[in-house]
């Protein structure tokens, strides 16, 4: 384990920005945090949530897929050096293993490795959440951690050779300052992921009255934000551009909510209402991926729940759930 | 990549985003999560402001129309065929045969440009925009009973109020983030009233929803304020201590009992004594209107009786109330505001005010400026059929589809000797230029625009422009000195708002340094001026308010015999206006691809039209030919058309009567007939 102290971090990020593209937790002009280049503000390791989505740097809104000129197809290249992305939450690091290992599934997705392989991934827990909470370390599953004690620094966690590489020159630390930290973590997590299983098993077990879905469908408003915000959604649409010397082949974000994402070209379709299309945003993730996969796909990161103008992020949906059908759910 | 705070550019609620641009071209947005409109959210057109900025239609040269055909020149070239064309123009017909259309599409600054280029540069007041379409009654209506034409309340209101009076405006289509604060203060608790004959989404979850007749507006609001006079609900000390000419709104509403207006409105007398005791007895009460209050031939009358029923119940000068008409375009307010009006100086000083000449004059270097207000947009038009105008000059507007009675605008503008327009498309109109200059878009330019609740924001500058374009600003300075004036000659738009601040009383405070992260609320009068989120607050702009009486008057054309339904016209969740940008963004192109019609069921019925159907739509002005789309949305007898789409032309059936005194179209109410098609 390594130490750093706050006021150097800007330094050490600065010198692996000669060796990796670096995507950092930088405080924007409105006052919020994003993940982005150091050029474009100021380092920014603690405070509010990050709204868009960390695997966005892997999956983007918008990509090239291949530019065709003179009838030759050219991929894009890979501009030079590997990604290094910090500011995963542990949260956000359990969204990147479930689309990791759904673009790698079948026909792997050769665009989303293309910044994928070789990137290395930082998460970054401890005391830095809004207001100074505490945000439960992963303790693994990435490259490298930072953990804030709360106080005067940043515990660095490398598991990966990547990371141990990363971290070699920084000051070692004891183990037993992380011994605080591990004690506090337990039970941290639990209430919002019980009651997230909680809804995904009242929806496994029973249909819900149409009635419900319909009265959350009159309050979206198509505005498509929860699934361009959610780390697991990976749907996305074909675009050509014809330019006058070339064409452009571009892929770019799509989302469940909308009506023409399953429309029909004869005129059905399917998710024709809106009740139909949250149903199944909130069915995908809570009962059909658990079938599939194992494990629901939302990991509470909370962006659906922020970006939502109206109130219907999976978060509130599942707490209405819970609220209107755990009863008689356990009666069934 | 970068990530670039800016504003977006669709609708004039104003949410900040940030354009995230990877080796310069754009490749996503990001909400900007602290500012108080968009507080985290987008609708789906701001989540999708990026994809048209690198689509391949953008103009990229100026274009000079030569035997016929749009040819690429050099910016000189293209220069000094607008400079001499418009000089020779008015050498023989006059200066005010040409006419300058401005665009609440752009910046505050490039609209205080091309309203200087037109007074300081070409000697014309004949300067006007698109607010002319949308909100002119609100311009005119407003300054009559309060003083001041603009949202009296901020966005921030809907969370404390106690009712909402949504009147004619598909909040959550069309300005969808406050559409879902309205949602929001329901479920919390507030009332809700919706005044709409389409079964608008805000009417689903509407304590009252009113479906009255097309253009009935008049009598509702005329029998609320009767019924709530008679049963004693109005604010007798705000009516004393604050307004003038209560006695005279009194007797105007006296005969306007809730039974008669019921045969005009389609609504039962209990439903409007209904509407009228929520409104009344709220503690704080808010008025949200749009187009389909501002529309009509009678458009400031409905205005009017909007801003009546505010001062009637003391809903006026606190938080939570208010009338507050929700602004089309992102930078509509602004346009307004800069003053590109034929009769109005920025910030809503009177052309005809030798004083205000002289303050500009002074300022722009001493030469006297026009004195006589120039030509509503609507009415260049007819002048231009007439040959009075003979050159136009339009930045940023599609007029082709825009204006009503689409043959009409057309021999308009083919009479024109000079037609010049500046776009970022090939738009309908562009094709018809002699004159066409590439300019950039939101994304690739700085400057500012004010929002519907007169918010000062900054835009700033993401991407470079495509090939040659400019910046609007640039084109406009360019072509000022090209014709000869000194006085253009700007390092940053920046500058331009302070030579605005310093003739502009309401933006006297505001400069660009001052406006991150989420701008200022005008007036802002001094440098220290925190900015007014609410309007008077404390007294009326011209002290007290006014009530202005009001008769009622039908719309233009009713439907009959020949003509058996009512055509409304509006828009959809995923276009905006002329579809010059959402129909090149592929999400919201693949959402809506085709125009339509919306027709109850019952009426499908017995003209025995399918859902789906393309089927003949017909008015005293045109023609075309469109998708029917079955739906209990209207009622029966109305039709719903949008107007994006220029294979099924809405306004090529519109009806080209006008307000007398706003000078705005009736888009809302037309009668037309429907045929199947052989």
């Amino acid at each position: 384990m390594k130490r750093i102290a706050p006021e150097d971090l800007s330094e050490f990020f600065t010198s692996l920005s000669l060796r990796y593209d670096l995507r950092i937790p930088i405080l924007l002009a409105d006052g919020g945090r994003a993940i982005g280049n150091l050029a474009d503000g100021p380092l920014a390791m603690i405070g509010r949530a990050v709204l868009s989505k960390p695997t966005s740097f892997f999956f983007a809104q918008d990509e090239l897929v291949f530019t065709e000129r003179d009838g030759d197809l050219h991929s894009p290249s890979k501009n030079g050096n590997n990604l290094l992305v910090v500011g995963f939450t542990p949260r956000d690091l359990l969204c990147l293993h479930f689309i990791d290992r759904f673009f790698a599934t079948g026909e792997r997705d050769d665009l989303y490795f293309h910044q994928r392989d070789g990137a290395v991934v930082a998460v970054v827990s401890g005391y830095c959440g809004p207001d100074g909470a505490f945000i439960v370390p992963s303790y693994g599953g990435c490259d490298l951690e930072f953990i804030y004690d709360g106080n005067k620094e940043w515990l660095v966690l490398p598991y990966s050779e990547a990371g141990r590489e990363i971290v070699s020159s920084l000051e070692d630390a004891p183990e037993e300052l992380l011994e605080g930290i591990r004690k506090i973590d337990s039970g941290m997590l639990s209430a919002e992921k019980e009651l997230i299983g909680q809804a995904s098993r009242i929806m496994r077990q029973m249909e819900l009255p149409d009635s419900f879905w319909e009265e959350i469908g009159e309050r979206c408003i198509q505005c498509t934000g929860c699934n361009l915000v959610c780390p697991t959604c990976t749907c996305f649409g074909i675009q050509d551009w014809r330019y006058a010397e070339h064409t452009e082949r571009r892929r770019m974000w799509d989302s469940c909510q909308l009506g023409g994402f399953m429309q029909e070209a004869g005129g059905h379709n399917p998710l024709g209402t809106a009740a139909l299309r949250t149903r199944r945003r909130i069915h995908h993730k809570l009962a059909a991926d658990p079938e599939r996969w194992g494990e629901i796909s939302c990991f509470v990161c909370g962006r659906c729940d922020a970006t939502c103008p109206t109130g219907i992020g999976i978060f509130a949906i599942s707490r209405e759930i819970v609220a209107r059908f755990a009863h008689i759910s356990v009666t069934r | 990549m970068k990530k670039t705070l800016t504003v977006c550019p669709y609708c004039g609620t104003g949410c900040m985003l940030h354009l995230i641009s990877e080796n310069g071209r754009l490749v996503g947005v990001e909400p900007s999560t602290t500012h108080p409109v968009s507080r985290s959210g987008l609708c789906v057109k701001g989540w999708n402001a990026f994809a048209f900025v690198s689509h391949p239609d953008r103009l990229t040269r100026p274009l000079v129309r030569r035997n016929g055909t749009l040819t690429p020149v050099s910016w000189d070239e293209a220069f000094d065929r607008i400079v001499t064309g418009i000089k020779n123009v008015q050498k023989i017909h006059g200066r005010n045969a040409v006419m300058f259309a401005s665009s609440a599409k752009a910046t505050n600054e490039e609209n205080f440009l091309l309203m200087k280029l037109a007074r300081r540069v070409f000697g014309t007041n004949n300067i006007d925009h698109c607010a002319r379409l949308c909100h002119s009654s609100t311009v005119t209506g407003l300054a009559q009973t309060f003083g001041s034409g603009a949202m009296t309340n901020t966005i921030d209101c809907i969370d404390k109020t106690d009712l909402v009076f949504v009147i004619g405006s598909n909040t959550t289509e069309q300005h969808p983030l406050i559409g879902s604060r309205i949602m929001n203060a329901v479920r919390k608790g507030a009332k809700l009233i919706v005044a709409d004959n389409r079964r608008i989404r805000l009417s689903l979850h509407a304590d009252l929803h009113l479906r009255h007749k097309n253009g009935s507006d008049v009598p509702l609001l005329l029998a609320m304020m009767h019924t709530i006079i008679a049963e004693g609900l109005t604010d007798t000390s705000f009516i004393a201590e604050r307004t003038e000419n209560y006695a005279a709104l009194a007797e105007s509403v006296a005969a306007w009992t809730p039974e008669r207006a019921s045969l005009l409105t389609g609504l039962t007398a209990e439903e409007i004594a209904l509407a009228a005791r929520l409104f009344a007895t709220a503690k704080s009460a808010m008025i949200v209107y749009s187009m389909g209050i501002t529309q009509h031939s009678h458009g400031v009358d409905n205005v009017r009786c909007c801003a009546n029923l505010a001062m009637l119940t003391g809903n006026i000068g606190r938080p939570g109330v208010g009338v507050n008409p929700l602004r089309g375009q992102n930078n509509v307010q602004g346009s307004c505001d800069m003053g590109a009006l034929p009769d109005l100086y920025p910030g809503y000083q009177k052309v005809i005010d030798p004083g205000v000449r002289e303050k500009f004059a002074r300022e722009w270097g001493g030469h006297p400026l026009p004195a006589e207000p120039g030509l509503p947009l609507t009415h260049a038009m007819n002048a231009a059929l007439d040959g009075k105008i003979r050159a136009m000059f339009i930045m940023g507007e599609n007029p082709m589809l825009s204006d009503p009675d689409q043959k009409h605008a057309r021999k308009a503008l083919e009479n024109l000797e000079l037609l010049v327009v500046q776009e970022i498309f090939p738009s309908e109109t562009a094709q018809m230029a002699d004159v066409v200059l590439p300019a950039a878009c939101f994304a690739e330019k700085d400057g500012t625009y004010t929002n519907t609740e007169r918010r000062v924001q900054l835009l700033q500058k993401a991407c470079d422009p495509p090939g040659d374009a400019l910046p609007d600003w640039q084109i406009i300075a360019a072509l000022a000195r090209r014709a000869g004036y000194a006085g253009m000659s700007y390092e940053s738009t920046g500058d331009i708002m302070d030579e605005i601040a310093r003739l502009t009383p309401i933006y006297a405070g505001i400069s660009h340094d001052r406006l991150t992260p989420a701008g200022l609320q005008w007036p802002c009068p001094g440098r220290e001026h925190p900015g007014t989120p609410i309007l008077h607050e404390n007294g009326f702009t011209h002290g007290l308010g006014r009530f202005i009486p009001v008769k009622y008057r039908p719309p233009a054309e009713k439907p009959d015999s020949e003509y058996p339904f009512t055509l409304t016209t509006g828009r959809t969740y995923f276009h905006w206006h002329t579809g010059t940008m959402t129909r090149r963004s592929h999400l919201l192109d693949r959402e809506e691809r085709r125009g339509f019609v919306e027709i109850c069921p019952g009426d499908a019925c017995r003209c025995g039209i399918r859902n789906g159907e393309i089927i003949s739509v017909t008015s005293r002005r045109g023609s075309i030919t469109v998708v029917a789309r079955i739906t209990d949305m209207v009622p029966e007898g109305v039709l719903f058309m949008p107007f994006h789409f220029a294979e099924s032309a809405a306004n090529a059936l519109t009806n080209n009567v006008l307000d007398p005194e706003s000078h705005i179209p009736e888009f809302k109410v037309c009668a037309v007939r429907i045929e199947q098609l052989p």
